[in-house]
């Protein structure tokens, strides 16, 4: 598909985008999410990207402050940037060692907050590392680093032209923020994830304000699910009008179908091993189907806080024969598991979105999810409960794995939503949301003609 | 000298719990009866109950002038007998005034027509005893399960001996000709086909309180206006709907008893115009045209077909392992165990399992008592596979006192 063949009328949007490239060679998470967007709008709109780019020693000494010691700043600095811009002409770097996935410190807990199992994989050549602390020796320097980006962006941006400010979560939204104070022009910002997810609701501190602050100024603001735009109404006491719901889409993948290590089915779940995503509620589910049914196995892929508690917990109640935690595990490797499982289960306790479950569609696997979550929005095509409702989700599996008629349905079902979840959805409902809010005009018919077409 | 045919669809199914995995082969009763006694309660408050008192007062106001004909289901019944008499009371009172008529169709409101012809007869003479039992009357004109017709279903029926049959009258088997006089099945001889208006029909039942529609709010004058338009080009007009259009479909808020109130009256201003039953309609008007429908049609969804029932491979194979139990469960002959296989053919069943996820498919999921279509399914399979095995128990003991019964005549 051509991307800058297209002709753009001078109705077309030019949009400043401040994005994310950090960790660099990182798959997945908030990067990507932000780079697939970025390029699926630019087929239909100016784009012009601020990115802020952390030099090689600051990754590098995050890195090490987890107990990796591969990877040397040299290594880095030679590794390319694995998602790059390449495809949108107007790119700025600002030198700001800013990790978006900060988490304040004072609350004690140190989550990570992405949505995808991807991100905690590096790749760097052969290597593969897993990054699970935030750094948390900067402290109250964030705040330094971010009102300096803050203003630098503002400075840059007074040399570029554009209708429309884009931020990604709170730390570009500050920049955002400074901005749209020196230009006027309209911010929006894009809600992957809150303080309240991350910390749980009762994360009060400065980057919740923050949150809070940002959200207030904004002119629109684009959760990635209805399920995120609750939270900000429920938690930040943001009114409806301002929230314009922009589900994610997801790269297309091509599936296999894997060889089976053993005999029993296979009821997967793929996640870090934290509160968020709800692993005791999975554990829970796997008693219940092992009462009844001691053909299948459970499968935990990731690892987390919970990890021993979990094995603790499998020997207690005597599933262990049963139950699998395979610790940390790379992009191929969760692959793999995806090819051979028969039910993929998400009990996320909040979730933005779950990309993880459009995954396991990729791979044709029914999937039993929490209705507590983004992805439960988009997903016609599965089963759904409440995340406590262990004994309907521990039926669900049952059923799909005892009537091949139910499973074949679902998964069918669930094929036929992929349609609807990619980033060029995304980026149409993005543009939808500018001319709700009259941001840009609305669409001549024969631009109308011309999207559609494209897009064919 | 046109006619106005009322059709009033009066039907309740014995809705199912939420039966989990867990419970098969501990939990041998499967109906939600709190739910379907709420239901019950509720619409016979806002529908029944209000409606028939309304019907009630037309028909004596206007003197025998005001006729219309019912259906009332099996299920409908029982649970009328079960929970509210007083409903079934109303049904009575109004059946005593000679203008009423109401029709046959299957005790279960079911789809076995499509599986098994034997089954169906079964439950059609039933359905007769019932209306016998509490009405007084041996219906001649037959509707079958949502309407669900072909010419295969008017020949069969013909061949029972019933005089007129009810159908939608589906636009593409009509072509450019209207479905306001009688037809005749392609293969039949003698039984007529009597055709919905599925326009006027549904300006009542479903358009009544939309007020997205340019008619809204409708008054009984201006629809009589679109009744007597038929004059020159139409000898009946059928206004077949489901009996909760009335308070339940349409709130009392929207007006529509109001509506009704007046709507008599507006028609019959108009001298050539009267009611009729369809019994009566069918003895004084002849056949016009053929109308072939080779496929089966149906008054549901926009395809008017069979896909709101059969259409995923989750009804396919429910309704197939359903009636692939007949011949054991009748072998066995055990009535409470008939009774619960003929309960699990309601129609409704199947249509809180289709997926089709377009305009029609908010209509499913207003009448579904569950979460999803996929719920829908698996309740009902975890039930069917404790029946099943309550079948197979029941069939193996059956089989051995046979052995034992034919030992002993043997020796």
């Amino acid at each position: 598909m051509p991307t800058s063949t297209i002709t753009k009328s001078p109705s077309h949007p030019k949009i400043l985008m401040l994005g994310w490239e950090f960790p660099p060679v990182i798959n997945g998470g908030l990067g990507v999410a932000c780079h697939d967007l970025c390029i699926a709008l630019a087929k239909k709109a100016n784009v012009t990207m601020i990115i802020p780019k952390s030099n090689p020693d600051f990754v590098v000494k995050n890195l090490n402050l987890i107990g990796l010691n591969t990877i040397d700043a040299k290594t880095l600095r030679n590794v390319g940037f694995n998602d790059s811009y390449k495809k949108i002409k107007n790119v700025h770097y600002i030198d700001a060692n800013l990790n978006p996935y900060y988490n304040n410190p004072a609350d004690g807990k140190f989550q990570f907050n992405m949505q995808s199992q991807y991100l905690k994989t590096i790749q760097v050549g052969n290597e593969t590392a897993e990054v699970f602390h935030i750094d948390d020796l900067y402290g109250g320097d964030v705040i330094e680093k971010v009102t300096v980006f803050g203003k630098l962006a503002a400075n840059l941006a007074h040399s570029l032209e554009f209708d429309i400010i884009h931020a990604h979560d709170w730390m570009t939204m500050i920049a955002g923020m400074e901005i749209k104070a020196q230009t006027g022009k309209p911010l929006v910002v894009h809600i992957h994830s809150l303080e309240v997810d991350r910390g749980g609701p009762h994360s009060k501190g400065w980057v919740y304000q923050t949150e809070k602050r940002g959200m207030e100024y904004a002119d629109i603001l684009m959760p990635v699910s209805n399920f995120t735009g609750h939270v900000i109404h429920d938690y930040y006491q943001i009114p409806w009008s301002k929230i314009h719901t922009v589900h994610n889409g997801i790269r297309p993948v091509v599936p296999f179908l894997g060889e089976r290590q053993f005999k029993e089915k296979m009821v997967l779940f793929v996640g870090r091993l934290t509160r968020q995503k709800g692993p005791e509620f999975f554990i829970d589910i796997a008693e219940r189907v092992l009462a009844v049914d001691q053909n299948v196995r459970f499968v935990m892929a990731g690892t987390g806080e919970y990890f021993n508690p979990l094995l603790e917990r499998a020997a207690e109640k005597g599933i262990a024969h049963r139950f699998h935690l395979t610790g940390f595990l790379n992009l191929d490797k969760v692959r793999e598991l995806l090819s051979r499982a028969d039910v993929y289960v998400m009990p996320s306790v909040s979730e933005p979105f779950g990309l993880s479950a459009v995954e396991a569609v990729q791979f044709g696997i029914p999937s039993v999810i929490s209705k507590q979550s983004g992805v439960s929005e988009v997903l016609k095509g599965s089963l759904k409960f409440d995340y406590w409702d262990v004994h309907r989700a521990a039926g669900y599996i049952l059923n799909l794995l005892h009537d091949e008629v139910l499973a074949e349905k679902v998964r069918q079902d669930a094929y036929k939503d992929l349609d609807n979840i990619s980033w060029d959805n995304a980026a149409t409902t993005v543009l939808q949301g500018y001319r709700k809010f009259k941001l840009i005009p609305e669409e001549t018919d024969e631009e109308q003609k011309l999207t559609n077409t494209v897009l064919s | 000298m046109p006619s106005v045919c009322f059709y009033f669809q009066v039907h309740q199914p014995f809705r199912l719990k939420r039966y989990s995995f867990f419970d098969i082969g501990k939990d041998h009763f499967y109906e939600d009866d709190e739910k379907n006694r709420k239901i019950l309660d509720k619409v016979s408050e806002k529908c029944y109950l209000k409606t028939n008192r309304k019907i009630l007062d037309l028909i004596n106001r206007h003197k025998g002038k005001f006729k219309v004909s019912y259906s009332l289901s099996g299920t409908a019944i029982e649970q009328f007998e079960l929970h509210r008499p007083d409903v079934l009371e109303s049904f009575k009172d109004l059946a005593k005034t000679g203008c009423v008529e109401f029709l046959s169709e299957t005790y279960y409101h079911s789809l076995s027509f499509l599986y098994s012809k034997e089954e169906f007869k079964r439950q059609v003479e039933m359905h007769r005893e019932k209306i016998k039992e509490h009405f007084g009357q041996s219906p001649k004109v037959f509707r079958n399960t949502e309407l669900i017709y072909s010419n295969e279903v008017a020949s069969f029926i013909e061949k029972m001996g019933y005089k007129a049959i009810l159908c939608e009258g589906v636009d593409r088997l009509l072509g450019k000709r209207t479905p306001n006089y009688l037809y005749q099945a392609a293969t039949t001889l003698k039984i007529k086909s009597f055709l919905k208006n599925y326009s006027l029909s549904d300006d009542i039942a479903f358009r009544f309180s939309d007020r997205n529609w340019t008619e809204w709010p409708l008054h009984a004058d201006t629809f009589a206006k679109w009744v007597h338009k038929i004059a020159g080009d139409g000898e009946v007009l059928n206004l077949f709907m489901d009996y909760e259009t009335f308070g339940e479909h349409q709130w009392e808020e929207t007006g529509i008893f109001d509506f009704l109130d007046h709507l008599p009256k507006e028609i019959l201003k108009h001298p050539d115009f009267d009611f009729k039953t369809i019994s009566e309609a069918a003895d004084s008007l002849r056949v016009r045209d053929i109308y072939d429908a080779p496929d089966f049609t149906s008054w549901a969804d926009a395809e008017r077909d069979l896909s709101a029932w059969l259409s995923n491979p989750m009804e396919l194979e429910s309704a197939r392992r359903l009636y692939a139990l007949e011949e054991k469960v009748k072998a066995i002959g055990n009535k409470d165990l008939i009774d619960v296989w003929g309960k699990l053919q309601t129609s409704d069943h199947f249509y809180y399992m289709c997926t089709k996820f377009w305009a029609d498919g908010d209509v499913h999921k207003y009448f579904s008592p569950y979460d999803s279509p996929y719920d829908a399914y698996i309740y009902y399979m975890n039930i069917l596979a404790d029946f099943e095995s309550t079948i197979e128990e029941a069939y193996k003991d059956f089989k051995s006192v046979k052995k034992v019964t034919k030992k002993k005549e043997t020796v």
